[in-house]
């Protein structure tokens, strides 16, 4: 065995200190590119080649401001609630960053605890934003006003569309739908497409999510399984950029419980005749990464899907004429549902106003280009979205994407409280049970649901 | 190690570092082995220290705080008990776990026993190297893409699995749409996934029973199905418990199957402790409410080690 006399301890000590000292930038994370450099940050919900990607804007922002440098940071998670898990796990460890992309289902939670309102950085530079108020739909606005101060302004949206096969609907031997087609003609379209179809083939395939899953269905009956109403507030923001529209108020409030409500059984009910008539799928759980190359190759009908979409579908090889886009079936009416995105300043930030000056560019015509060179999502102005589906890529109508906003003006953001997490899982938990045990067993599923969500909503 | 005698040699080193006693250095050695001990031993203890004494302390301190993380920690006393055990989800996700260990293991040891027993019987040794190899296989697999992969297959209208079952006339089932079709995949995957190590612990424990034994028992007229009962099982109890131990606590933390393939749904039907200590933390930010899941599962994998220890005295034969 080997003797440590005084000396070779001595020694090992300076060799241990020595090691510690020449990696501690690496222990400390300080040789983190940008780490600890006077930088706005900006953290987005993505991989590092998204951030990557983020460069052109991050260079075009710079050419406007060469005295603001900008750091982006890619953070990966599973779905957004991981997302602000890790934002808060960064505001919690003495790192936040300046601004985050938040998109529907973090808006409440961010505004509640985390987000700047940007009412007195709009009114101040109201004469700059009043074409880009002027170019985008109102419902987008109000989707990110919360409790009569806005947040955020957005810059990208998707609402949940019907995309269609046509070389399906063409073996049925179907027309396109018409605009106001109803959830009967829906089933009827169903029905004559299960019965042409060979092999594994499903009409109407979706997943159970707070976007494109059963929500479409409870708005376009009028109803969800959140109550909603509007906050107070927010008039100087519609009398000022919107004067010719009623005022909105100050935001989406869900507070209270309402599955089970006449009009939400029914829809489920609906959903429970589908899947029963096997017209749709058992609902799967998850992003529908599968969705993709089920709809491209044909064992899938019809889907709900946004503009988000149509890159998807291009690269799986799907040419345009080989689907379209069409509105949901309407029930008692036919509100659309959407989810939107956009950056959020946070209350923290000790560079408020640089980080207003990247919201801005970032809604600016050219830093909405910039930002979204391929259709990977719909775009809040109105006039950028024919350069974005009307070129090489996009399927033949999809002036829809837009025209839901437009032709629908009730339409609304998913129902998204700042207990948004607790709420998506004790919706998302419940909604296979409710629709698969029979049409007895929807209400009992709902009731099930209503318990779940009362606790959610109720907080501890 | 030998021990050196020779008076005139300085370097004197006995089995414990120990330099004999009357050598007039012996306190200086002493203290320098002492040190070297420490040295040695202090990455494990320091990082055993942070990254697992610190936070067990943590977690158990903040059982009894309400934090979300971005807000100060506020005590709540017993507050975050009482809520867990009037919280359905979580008294669910108990149950399912419980249920899941009791049918899990016992399929996990009999098939891992079964198999280690097909192996060790008589077949060419590249043939049974070949078998070693292919059922430890699935263990380094990443739990996580195992699950993507079996979601695939068990997929209801699309699956291979529905697929080849209608061959047969078989219809489409639910494999993960179903409470019972998902507990059933859920198990399946997690076996087939974790049976290799106890498998191996079993191939080391049959290689360990001398031939001599069953050739006495043969002579004594035991043969097939009595020789494994009266000589096998016995000799193997102890790999058994060991097994079983390891199983067991393995298989209360199960998560990633359940929340892979059906977020442990439908329903709660497939949601486990873990998920739900999960869930607490990461989605509802309720870091005092998921410490306090996770005290009570550790209490929980500490009672059932416990009494499977009190119990190994009555049912393992140490020869």
């Amino acid at each position: 065995m080997v003797e440590l006399n005084r000396r070779a301890t001595l020694a090992l000590l300076g060799l241990g200190l020595a090691g510690t000292a020449v990696s501690w930038p690496r222990l400390s994370g300080g040789d983190i590119p940008g780490r600890n450099e006077d930088a706005l940050t900006v953290a987005l919900f993505g991989t590092a080649q998204d951030a990557a990607a983020r460069q052109s804007l991050v260079d075009g922002f710079q050419k406007l401001h060469p005295d603001i440098p900008v750091r982006i940071i890619a953070v990966q998670g599973q779905d957004w609630s991981n997302f602000f898990a890790k934002i808060l796990t960064m505001v919690a460890a003495g790192t936040p960053p300046d601004i985050v992309s938040v998109a529907t289902e973090g808006t409440q939670l961010f505004a509640e605890r985390l987000a700047q309102p940007i009412d007195e950085y709009v009114q101040r530079d109201a004469a700059d934003l009043q074409e880009y108020f002027d170019d985008v739909n109102p419902s987008l606005i109000e989707s990110f006003m919360y409790k009569g101060n806005l947040f955020q302004l957005p810059d990208n949206f998707n609402a949940a569309n019907m995309y269609y096969n046509t070389s399906a609907f063409e073996r049925a031997g179907l027309e396109r739908p018409r605009d106001d087609w109803s959830v009967e003609d829906f089933f009827a379209v169903g029905r004559t497409m299960r019965d042409s179809a060979t092999g594994s083939f499903l009409p109407y395939f979706w997943n159970n999510r707070l976007w494109g899953g059963v929500v479409p269905w409870l708005y376009v009956n009028d109803t969800s399984f959140l109550t909603e109403e509007k906050a107070s507030g927010g008039d100087w923001l519609w009398s000022q950029f919107y004067p010719n529209e009623a005022p909105r108020g100050g935001g989406y409030l869900w507070q209270h419980a309402d599955a089970l409500n006449e009009r939400t059984i029914e829809s489920f009910e609906v959903l429970q005749q589908m899947v029963g008539e096997g017209i749709a799928a058992n609902p799967a759980q998850g992003g529908g990464n599968e969705l993709v190359s089920l709809f491209s190759r044909g064992s899938v009908g019809m889907t709900p899907a946004g503009g988000f979409w149509v890159q998807g579908l291009n690269d799986a090889g799907l040419g345009n004429d080989e689907y379209d886009v069409t509105y949901f079936p309407k029930m008692r009416g036919q509100r659309h549902q959407f989810g939107a995105g956009g950056y959020a300043m946070m209350q923290t930030s000790q560079r408020k106003d640089e980080a207003w000056e990247w919201m801005k560019y970032c809604i600016s015509r050219e830093g909405m280009s910039i930002a979204h060179q391929k259709p990977d999502s719909s775009l809040p102005r109105r006039s950028l979205n024919a350069e974005l589906y009307g070129g090489d890529m996009g399927p033949k109508h999809w002036e829809v994407f837009y025209d839901t906003l437009d032709r629908f003006p009730t339409t609304g953001p998913m129902p998204a409280p700042p207990q948004q997490a607790a709420v998506e899982s004790a919706l998302i938990k419940n909604v296979v049970s409710t629709i698969t045990s029979g049409p007895t067993g929807v209400r009992r599923g709902l009731e099930t649901m209503q318990r779940d969500l009362e606790l959610a909503l109720k907080g501890r | 190690m030998t021990t050196q005698t020779t008076p005139t040699t300085r370097a004197v080193v006995l089995p414990s570092g120990v330099v004999p006693a009357g050598t007039p250095e012996r306190p200086r050695r002493q203290r320098g082995s002492r040190l070297l001990i420490w040295v040695f031993l202090a990455p494990t203890l320091i990082g055993l220290g942070l990254f697992s004494f610190v936070p067990i302390i943590g977690s158990f301190v903040l059982a009894f705080f309400r934090w979300d993380i971005i807000s100060a920690p506020e005590f709540i006393g017993v507050g975050n008990f009482v809520d867990l055990a009037a919280n359905p989800t979580v008294r669910v996700s108990f149950l399912n776990t419980i249920g899941f260990v009791v049918v899990a293991v016992t399929v996990q040891l009999a098939v891992a026993l079964l198999l280690a027993i097909l192996v060790q019987s008589r077949m060419p040794e590249w043939l049974r190297t070949f078998f070693r190899s292919a059922l430890f296989f699935p263990l380094v697999l990443s739990a996580a893409s195992v699950s993507l992969v079996m979601a695939y297959l068990f997929n209801q209208e699309f699956g291979l699995v529905n697929e080849f079952l209608g061959l047969f006339g078989v219809g489409n089932i639910g494999w993960l749409t179903t409470g019972f079709g998902a507990k059933v995949v859920v198990l399946l995957v997690y076996v087939w996934q974790n049976f290799g190590f106890t498998f191996l612990l079993f191939i080391g424990g049959l290689a360990a029973i001398p031939r001599e034994v069953y050739e006495a028992s043969s002579l004594d007229g035991a043969h097939g199905w009595s020789q494994f009962r009266n000589v096998t099982l016995p000799l193997v109890s102890p790999t058994m418990l060991v097994a079983s131990v390891m199983a067991i606590i393995s298989a209360l933390q199960i998560f990633d199957q359940p929340y892979v393939l059906t977020r442990g749904g439908p329903g709660d039907e497939t949601r486990t402790a873990v998920m739900v200590i999960y869930e607490s933390a990461f989605q509802q930010l309720d870091f005092g409410l998921a410490s306090a899941i996770g005290i009570v599962l550790t209490l929980l994998i500490m009672l059932v080690t416990a009494a499977q220890f009190q119990l190994s005295k009555r049912f393992v034969f140490y020869g």
